[in-house]
């Protein structure tokens, strides 16, 4: 039973570190903006999209192909893609504050919630317009030959996803709290009318945060499309757990975030050992728990409201 | 013009319209009412289509049923309930159809079901293989069906483990309405069958790592698994047995037969189910003559069997019309209820196919077992489904 425990346990970080990095995405927005991208699913189907679409591309397909058959994309097409889906997903993000956020941002109301949301549905319906509903097995830049550590076997793709996830971890937290940009951002969400006073381009700050959250859903979807299967309706449910794993972890800490998309995954990972069907009944009953008794989060600073 | 021509000219053309509302009025209208362009089932369903066509050409190059013409009106349910329900009334009220093919998938069958029982029109199911639709639902039933049966799938599956001598059955079901029917189903008929299936996991259509699920299944010491689920998961499931290096016989349901299996499973993990299709390639020399016919329009060749189905659909509904002396819903249902006259269909012959209680044309005797095999579907011939006869299915 320990193997099948251990298995689980790497399973589960391996499923966790994909809702780690949406959960860091939420963060990032978040944490400059006070406000959260509820499209950042349907941003992470569609960076996955564009990766595939510039693999197709690289092979001389068109694409709307449904297979990729035997061929094997090379490791520079690989990297080509990866900067396709982070740069385009990039993009969106600034067309999305233009949009959906800056009318209102900082207004009364919650219609940026609206907004979002909206946006999320517009770009599903146009990719299915595009690619249609078919999900669409990309292959992985490391092939898929199962890799075994101490006699349990993890996909490489899985793997590269884990170590992804914890570098991308380590760079953001050494950012956010170690450098100028982050304490410029952390700034901006905390008080934009003194923070432009101090010198900060609030709209840069804000600009970056969505472009840089929406990189992070591409290359979410880039590294989870080998794995589920490029499809439309991937970011759905990673895009509902990672937004779980954020509140738990805290959403203003990425280092919170990230951490608790692992916990989130191991979790279910664990839980499935149990008995499966009582999953998402786990899953969310321990969020809400989280939430019962530290409504931050667990890394989360306190919210101080100056009167 | 002259008050003459005037006149003859309208006489013809008064003729001409008659004449053309008479034709119309002598030509028997069947309905089709699936999916032809929304789902991954969309190539299914235009299969059927192709079917029924064909058999509407030979039907009608042969003088038509009593100097009768069929023809057929297509409605695109997109997979939709609610539309499958709209296009059901459509058809019945204003086309007057005097019979329903479809639909492509199962849960808008279940959704109108109502509708033929109520307005007493026949409909005669192809693809779609969801157990309860022919089920009765009190009085006079007029779902019928020709193609596969989600129950008799089962039943073939759980005789072959007992065949095949496994001591445990692990049992694996997805948490939609497919899988929980096909769990319930599996349970009941492995009971029947005296097998122990005591280990039940179960997963989401969207989880992509099986491998918790597994290692129960390997701890309690199971050695085949039977799982029902649709294409994709059922693909990660072979991955995640990959990744444990476990490897037991897997049974599944036919959603293995669809290339959403073969692209998650990978071209070697694929081989390994064993699950069931009514037919697997063209047999006989009808099959072989409607498959070259067809194959030019077909999407995929593996989408042939639908087209047999469709094309037999229309034979049986033929042979009822013949028998019934004309359209009326009651007596084509009674009629179907007791065929008299062997009906030669692309498939099989059928004789005495439907009985008051059973409206399914086919069943576990007829399926095959199938595996993939190098990337396209075969049939399996091994000792023990050549040992299986039809009394050793038990539903």
């Amino acid at each position: 039973m320990e193997i099948a425990l251990l298995q689980a346990l790497l399973s589960g970080a391996a499923v966790g570190s994909a809702y780690a990095l949406v959960a860091l995405g939420f963060s990032v927005t978040f944490t400059t903006t006070k406000t959260l991208n509820f499209s950042h699913g349907e941003f992470v189907s569609a960076g996955a999209f564009m990766g595939m679409s510039v693999l197709f591309l690289a092979l001389g397909n068109p694409i709307s192909s449904t297979s990729f058959g035997e061929a094997i994309p090379d490791m520079a097409s690989q990297l080509m893609a990866l900067l396709a889906a982070m740069v385009v997903m990039g993009l969106l993000g600034w067309v999305l504050y233009l949009v959906g956020v800056r009318p209102f941002a900082r207004k009364p109301g919650m219609s940026w919630v609206m907004s979002t949301l909206g946006f999320g549905v517009i770009l599903q319906s146009i990719g299915l317009a595009i690619w249609g509903p078919k999900p669409v097995v990309v292959p992985g830049p490391l092939g898929d030959e199962v890799v075994r550590l101490w006699g349990i076997g993890i996909r490489p793709q899985e793997l590269l996803m884990l170590g992804v996830s914890i570098v991308v971890m380590v760079l953001f937290d050494h950012v956010m709290r170690k450098t100028m940009v982050g304490k410029a951002m952390r700034a901006v969400a905390n008080n934009p009318a003194v923070a432009s006073l101090m010198g900060i381009n609030v709209t840069v700050m804000m600009v970056g945060a969505f472009v840089v959250s929406s990189a992070l859903a591409g290359l979410s979807g880039f590294l989870l499309a080998p794995i589920a299967q490029a499809s439309l309706f991937m970011g759905l449910s990673v895009g509902l757990k990672g937004f779980s794993a954020a509140m738990v972890g805290g959403l203003n800490n990425a280092r919170g975030c990230v951490i608790g998309g692992f916990v989130l995954g191991i979790l279910e990972s664990l839980v499935n050992l149990w008995s499966a069907q009582w999953r998402e009944v786990a899953i969310f009953a321990l969020v809400i728990l989280v939430l019962a008794f530290r409504p931050t989060g667990l890394f989360g600073t306190k919210m101080v409201e100056k009167v | 013009m002259s008050k003459v021509l005037f006149t003859r000219r309208l006489a013809i053309a008064a003729a001409a319209s008659i004449f053309t509302a008479a034709v119309a009025a002598q030509e028997i209208k069947l309905g089709f009412n699936g999916d032809l362009s929304a789902s991954p089932s969309a190539q299914s369903g235009a299969a059927g289509v192709l079917g029924i066509q064909a058999a509407i050409e030979d039907i009608n190059a042969a003088g038509g049923i009593n100097g009768r013409k069929l023809t057929l009106v297509i409605r695109d349910d997109q997979s939709q309930p609610p539309k499958s329900i709209q296009n059901m009334s459509e058809l019945i009220d204003n086309e007057k159809v005097v019979a329903v093919f479809g639909p492509t998938n199962s849960g808008n069958a279940m959704a109108w079901k109502h509708i033929p029982n109520q307005k007493k029109v026949v409909s005669m199911g192809m693809i779609g293989g969801g157990t309860d639709i022919t089920k009765s639902t009190g009085g006079d039933n007029y779902m019928f069906r020709v193609s596969m049966v989600d129950r008799e799938q089962v039943a073939g599956l759980m005789a072959y483990a007992k065949k095949a001598g496994y001591k445990k059955v692990g049992l694996m079901a997805e948490t939609t309405g497919f899988g929980a029917g096909g769990l319930k189903d599996m349970q009941e008929i492995a009971k029947l069958q005296g097998l122990d299936v005591s280990t039940v996991e179960r997963f989401a259509v969207a989880d992509t790592d099986m491998t918790s699920q597994l290692n129960k299944m390997k701890a309690a010491g199971v050695d085949a698994v039977a799982v029902w689920a649709q294409g994709t998961p059922t693909g990660q499931l072979m991955r995640s047995m990959e990744k444990i290096n476990y490897f037991p016989a897997v049974l599944s349901s036919w959603a293995a037969d669809n290339v959403t299996f073969f692209d998650a499973a990978g071209k070697a993990l694929s081989e390994k189910p064993i699950f069931m299709r009514t037919m697997v390639e063209a047999s006989n020399p009808k099959q072989k003559e409607l498959f070259e016919r067809t194959k030019g329009k077909l999407a995929a060749t593996s989408a042939f069997p639908f087209t047999v189905h469709g094309y037999d659909a229309v034979m049986l509904i033929a042979a009822a019309i013949r028998q019934a002396g004309g359209t009326d819903g009651e007596k084509m249902r009674a009629a179907l209820e007791d065929l008299r006259e062997p009906v030669v269909g692309a498939m099989k012959t059928y004789n005495k196919p439907f009985s008051k209680a059973d409206h399914e044309a086919l069943s576990a005797a007829d399926f095959a077992f199938v595996k993939w095999s190098a990337g396209s579907l075969s049939r399996i011939s091994d000792p023990v489904s050549k040992s299986l006869t039809a009394a050793d299915f038990k539903r």
